[in-house]
């Protein structure tokens, strides 16, 4: 692993997608999906309905990390460490998603098994009033 | 006194334990794990700004703060961080040499002290096994909460051969983890200035709260 982690991509953003309007039936298979109970996110009708908190994590862009992020650390594979929601305000039918994504952090620490880099990718989902919905801080652990 | 000395809030960006829900789970625990306060050592960072003194108010527990920083030695705690240690050494740089800091930060007025020794990779003992010993190194965290089994049993021979102190604490990133291990001081301890004084030159050692969670939790 290099001596000199290269920060540069942080601030960078790598996708920008706006997605189709949010339908009931997506929130519902959603929040079935989840094993959801609350009949806020199942039955209600569709202008009472409300997208599950998590549901936001379900959005795909088109780019789920920058195209160059392992050339630029030099590192060869990774997987998931965990995510965070920040929730906001409630997604509901109709609603019209962006979903503004950048690299948030890039930092070392060592563990038992070694040194790692953790790689924080930040998605944040404006709905088209421009309010939040959600902050996603996606974190990969590379080597 | 005793006092949780390793322990991570939220702060930690592996910790998901907001420094409140760990005092109000220390209050409803207090039989089981009678500490009279803890130390936050959040990973790779000091932020001077940070203020508990209502929380300590609140719930009359003493909350002091350190760091864990990464060195090529292993992990060490810093307590007693002020500006001039924060300043010398950048916490985010997880290659510090230990022979540097842990002098250094003694003549700044703190002191550095390694952490979970018989841990794989960044603990002492795995260093000392290829590397000559460190200087000023005057206690290690014998007593780890954290730590798998056997690597606290590893750190006995270091305290041997070596004559350091030992001291304990819980690495808690989980709220219901604060206070398992602590360090159990004969003075009382009321600021970070103090703590450093005993931890350089009072007499304290490690105390286990595991058995006494267990024996509740069974009852």
């Amino acid at each position: 692993m290099s001596l000199n982690l290269d920060k540069s991509l942080i601030g960078s953003e790598f996708d920008h997608t706006e997605f189709p309007p949010v339908t009931a039936e997506h929130i519902r298979e959603y929040a079935a999906a989840a094993f959801e109970t609350n009949p806020r996110h199942l039955t209600a009708n569709d202008a009472e309905l409300v997208a599950p908190p998590t549901y936001v994590v379900s959005l795909r862009g088109r780019h789920f990390m920058p195209g160059n992020l392992l050339t630029v650390l030099n590192l060869r594979r990774g997987f998931d460490a965990g995510k965070d929601i920040e929730c906001g305000v409630p997604v509901r039918v109709g609603d019209v998603l962006t979903a503004t994504s950048t690299v948030h952090d890039i930092y070392e620490k060592t563990g038992r098994s070694g040194s790692m880099v953790f790689v924080v990718l930040r998605t944040k989902i404006t709905n088209q009033r421009g309010e939040s919905a959600a902050v996603i801080d996606q974190k990969l652990m590379m080597r | 006194m005793i006092l949780d000395l390793h322990t991570h809030s939220e702060a930690s960006e592996d910790s998901r334990a907001p420094v409140e829900t760990y005092l109000k789970w220390l209050q409803r625990k207090r039989a089981e794990v009678p500490i009279d306060g803890l130390v936050l050592t959040e990973h790779r960072q000091w932020d001077p700004h940070a203020d508990y003194r209502a929380l300590e108010d609140k719930y009359d527990l003493l909350i002091l703060r350190g760091a864990e920083v990464e060195t090529d030695y292993g992990h060490v705690l810093v307590y007693g961080v002020n500006r001039d240690i924060a300043r010398r050494f950048d916490f985010t740089n997880i290659r510090l040499s230990a022979a540097e800091l842990i002098p250094a930060v003694t003549d700044m007025g703190g002191i550095a002290l390694p952490c979970h020794p018989g841990r794989p990779t960044v603990g002492l003992c795995a260093h000392y096994e290829s590397k000559p010993a460190i200087e000023g190194v005057i206690a290690v965290e014998a007593l780890n909460g954290g730590s798998r089994r056997g690597e606290n049993e590893r750190v006995q021979a270091l305290i041997d051969r070596y004559g350091y102190k030992a001291f304990g604490g819980s690495d808690s990133h989980l709220v219901s983890f604060v206070g398992i291990c602590a360090t159990e001081f004969d003075r009382d301890i009321g600021s970070v200035d103090d703590l450093v004084s005993e931890l350089r030159e009072g007499v304290y050692r490690p105390v286990d709260f595991r058995a006494n969670l267990a024996k509740r939790a069974a009852s």
